[in-house]
């Protein structure tokens, strides 16, 4: 009897960053040199579920979520991002790049005086990624952009600087990138390069 | 809050903010939550706590669970087309409480009235963890935890809550909990799944202590215990019970910073407010309140 013909393994690639244009750049060029590979699958990106998106059309009085309203908003985007498009993908044997996942989350969460012990367990649902890999911003003088839809910090740092008086996101940006530099190196977490990509296939 | 602090990044000193905590212990609210399952009276005993609060010369305001005019519209949208996950349900519904605590609950008990919270936290914590989720990751999801001063819990039996609640509607989709018992019947759903959700209540009651009304007894006798029980209980001190989730509010509200003579920056140099600030802030906290 011929032996029956093994599914892939399904893989999830998690692709950081601290703004939303560099996490979306990166993962165009991750899924492209993956495609190029021939690998199945696609990016799932942010507010797949489009709760940013509704909180964005809100009254401006009532947009005054907290830092740790945004982050639960956040961890319930990426479960609807697990239900819907990463977890079907993966069990089908393609491969996702999630960008961002959990990292730049908490990277930016803990900027926000959040504390890491808390982030880390509000996203314990989120299963650990076969790679993760880190589009690293090379300036950080300046605040983020007051593009709504462009990434998550870039959202939230636009809500807060409008509700909260202490918010300054120049210092805020900064800590953000040196907390997700810091996490370079653990959990498999790589700066994105030629090399890193390569490894990937 | 001063112009010179807003420009410079100030990590709020948490003494400081603790000191303004005890100072305004004896002047705020208290918070009270009614929590049961549906069909239990908890609107009912409410109104009518409510009304005598009033009649007693308080202040009183209400929240109702999922009730953030920010968050509501997003749940309500997901929930008419059946789309939430168990996770996603508690998220949403966590971020929902978490903004009214920010923005209705806290405020309002800063500014010395009495809070009545029509369903609490522990709806969360009953309702997922009776859909499967871990309690112990539930707790990590709504903390800082805010314990009220008294909780009123309403126990009904799953019998006398589906009875109450099939005798006015059907039940709703995730009312009923046919998103994790499979069943197509509504009613039958919501027996089974109110039976789930009441164990979770009791196992809760036992852990924090609820005030245990029994919600089978005629409506006045519960209306005279809960009278009764107000009366006589002990007030519990934010300072012993909520400091993370009150400093928390404080912080981001910016309260604190301009109150003393120094507050500290991130890069360790400190700055001198000045006293003409510090009078002013010192009043404005006088008139605000909230």
């Amino acid at each position: 009897m011929a032996g029956r013909r093994r599914k892939p393994a399904g893989r999830l690639i998690a692709v950081e960053g601290t703004r939303g244009r560099d996490v979306t750049r990166a993962a165009a060029r991750v899924w492209q040199h993956l495609k190029d590979e021939g690998a199945e699958g696609g990016v799932s990106t942010w507010d797949a579920s489009g709760t940013f998106y509704e909180l964005r059309l809100a009254k401006q009085k009532e947009l005054t979520p907290s830092p740790r309203t945004l982050l639960l908003l956040y961890a319930s985007d990426l479960t609807f991002r697990l239900r819907w498009q990463i977890r079907p993908a993966i069990a089908q044997g393609q491969t996702v790049v999630a960008a961002p996942y959990v990292e730049s989350a908490i990277a930016f969460g803990e900027a926000a005086g959040l504390p890491r012990k808390w982030l880390t367990e509000l996203f314990r649902f989120a299963p650990k990624p076969d790679a993760c890999l880190h589009a690293r911003e090379k300036r950080s003088s300046s605040g983020w952009k007051d593009k709504w839809m462009a990434g998550f910090p870039e959202f939230a740092s636009v809500v807060l600087k409008s509700t909260r008086a202490d918010w300054d996101e120049r210092r805020r940006r900064a800590e953000a990138i040196r907390i997700l530099a810091r996490s370079e190196g653990r959990r498999g977490c790589r700066l994105l390069k030629k090399k890193s990509l390569r490894e990937l296939t | 809050m001063p112009k010179a602090l807003r420009a410079a990044p100030v990590t709020l000193p948490r003494p400081r903010l603790r000191t303004l905590l005890r100072a305004q212990e004896k002047r705020r609210g208290l918070l009270i939550a009614f929590e049961g399952p549906d069909g239990a009276g908890k609107t009912t005993q409410r109104k009518l706590f409510k009304t005598w609060l009033q009649s007693e010369g308080h202040e009183v305001v209400t929240s109702k669970w999922n009730s953030s005019p920010l968050i509501k519209p997003l749940i309500k949208a997901r929930k008419k087309v059946h789309a939430l996950g168990p996770e996603e349900f508690c998220l949403l519904h966590a971020a929902d409480f978490r903004h009214r605590l920010h923005t209705e609950i806290l405020p309002a008990l800063w500014q010395g009235r009495m809070v009545l919270a029509d369903r609490f936290l522990f709806t969360g914590l009953a309702r997922d963890a009776a859909r499967g989720l871990d309690l112990d990751w539930l707790l990590h999801v709504y903390s800082p935890l805010v314990w009220p001063d008294v909780v009123f819990y309403f126990s009904v039996s799953p019998d006398t809550s589906t009875r109450r609640v099939v005798s006015t509607r059907t039940p709703k989709f995730y009312e009923a909990g046919q998103d994790v018992t499979g069943e197509g019947d509504a009613v039958t759903s919501y027996r089974q799944f109110i039976a789930r959700v009441i164990r979770e209540y009791d196992a809760l009651a036992l852990i924090f202590q609820f005030v245990t009304i029994d919600a089978e007894r005629p409506i006045y006798e519960q209306h005279r215990r809960i009278r009764e029980f107000f009366q006589s209980a002990r007030r519990r001190a934010w300072a012993e019970w909520n400091v993370e989730a009150v400093l928390e509010w404080l912080a981001e509200r910016g309260e604190g910073a301009g109150t003393g003579a120094r507050a500290r920056t991130r890069t360790g140099t400190r700055t001198r407010t000045r006293a003409r600030t510090k009078t002013k802030t010192s009043k404005d906290e006088a008139g605000r309140g909230g």
